[in-house]
């Protein structure tokens, strides 16, 4: 009987980061990925025509597939901390997918929403997730901004940006003022979605 | 935040991570939360040209789901010079990598946005219009933006980005995919030759009556103009 794969954890993973081969980091940056990539390209002779955004040959399209599955698998992933090579065999990326969720809901309530896969020719429009997407906001702006796009009918989620000051003082990263910035979004962004009607939505 | 939201963790450029990530990737998978892993590969970085940073990009995605069991992966390809996600070669690498993907699995697939112009001009919407567009018919699910004008000035954006980002999404969804390959080349034809003249647009106060919170009559004149530009190219969205 063949044993049931267990997918990889983020734990697992910490213990390779500290126990894979060393490397240095430029050697990385500037031979290990670009030289892979570029070999696995021209082993799959994988050549795209950039006036076709959207590729349409099935062909190129699994070519890509197994050329990024197989620099995973070949190459891993660098650790800059311990400066090791954490790696994965091409059974355990599979299972990492077959294991990974189909769906997912978004938010709660009346304003959840349900995100499904969807091919690229489905007339299921994808989810719109509008924001500031991580841009930064002024403080005294940061409610209004967000209520605008929560009583857009097309937008689905937020996505906040990042609040510039709070309560007047810089919200330093590593500092009590960079906890408090995180809560006045959250709670914010909460008040916006109420404000236009949208208890719920997802963030 | 609740366990419906999604919780963010970043990789770094390319196929890196730091052991920061890993201790937050830990809390998530103790604490059961939903999680969306983030990376943007650079197209021109590290990795190279289209092919190289495509092969990069499908590799960065699938490494989201093994190292964090991500619900779901947030791409976003930019460009080294430019700095953006809409201009042709990242959305080639994007729409690539989607559609390699979403042909072999069932992930849960996003895109983040970052175009050149800001709010309030016609080229920023066409900008938002073409990745909206590669992404949908590359098979993505989640489309999320808009960081207008590179998304690093204070205030420079607005939610009309956000519907340009929805209503372009809804235009060509179920469309023939090489039908809407002919519009997007065009499409993306339009402003590529003005990245070194772009325009910085207005900020969120100075295109929104920020008392009602609804767009200027000069945003909707040039959301309108925008409209007709993508209509001439053959969306009848906006004709229903």
């Amino acid at each position: 009987m063949k044993t049931i794969a267990k997918p990889v954890t983020v734990f697992d993973v910490y213990q390779r980061a500290k126990t894979g081969s060393k490397v240095e980091e430029r050697e990385w940056d500037f031979k290990i990925i670009p030289q892979t990539a570029k070999a696995l390209a021209e082993k799959y002779d994988i050549k795209m025509d950039k006036k076709t955004i959207v590729p349409e040959d099935r062909e190129l399209i699994d070519k890509l597939w197994e050329a990024g599955l197989e620099l995973l698998v070949t190459c891993g992933v660098y650790s800059m901390d311990t400066g090791r090579v954490i790696k994965y065999t091409r059974d355990e990326v599979l299972t990492a997918i077959t294991a990974a969720p189909d769906h997912f809901i978004f938010g709660e309530g009346k304003e959840a929403t349900y995100v499904v896969p969807r091919s690229y020719d489905s007339s299921r429009p994808p989810i719109i997730q509008g924001g500031p997407t991580g841009s930064p906001c002024s403080e005294e702006a940061f409610l209004s901004i967000h209520q605008a796009y929560a009583q857009e009918p097309i937008v689905d989620t937020i996505v906040d940006g990042v609040m510039q000051t709070v309560m007047g003082y810089d919200p330093t990263p590593g500092s009590p003022w960079e906890l408090m910035a995180v809560h006045a979004e959250i709670d914010q962004v909460r008040e916006a979605m109420t404000r236009a009607g949208r208890t719920g939505m997802g963030l | 935040m609740r366990p419906s939201d999604a919780h963010e963790v970043s990789q770094l450029n390319e196929l890196k991570i730091d052991v920061g990530a890993l201790v937050v990737g830990a809390h998530y998978a103790l604490t059961g939360q939903q999680v969306m892993v983030e990376q943007m590969p650079i197209f021109g970085g590290y990795a190279g040209g289209l092919e190289a940073t495509t092969i990069v990009d499908v590799a960065t995605t699938l490494n989201s789901f093994v190292m964090m069991q991500a619900t779901w992966h947030l791409d976003g390809p930019i460009h080294v010079r430019w700095g953006i996600t809409t201009a042709r070669e990242p959305l080639a690498v994007a729409g690539h990598a989607a559609r390699a993907i979403e042909e072999h699995t069932n992930l849960i697939l996003g895109n983040q946005y970052y175009t050149l112009a800001g709010p309030c001009t016609v080229m920023c919407l066409l900008e938002t219009a073409a990745q909206a567009i590669t992404d949908t018919i590359s098979g993505r699910e989640i489309l999320s933006g808009v960081a207008s004008a590179k998304g690093v000035t204070t205030d420079l954006f607005s939610a009309m980005e956000a519907r340009m980002m929805g209503e372009a999404a809804h235009a060509v969804a179920g469309m023939d995919l090489h039908e809407v390959n002919v519009i997007l080349d065009k499409l993306v034809a339009t402003y590529e030759g003005d990245y070194k003249t772009a325009p910085q647009g207005k900020k969120f106060q100075d295109c929104y009556d920020v008392k009602t919170l609804t767009p200027s009559d000069e945003y909707v004149q040039v959301y309108n103009e925008a409209v007709k530009i993508l209509t001439s190219l053959g969306l009848t969205y906006w004709d229903k």
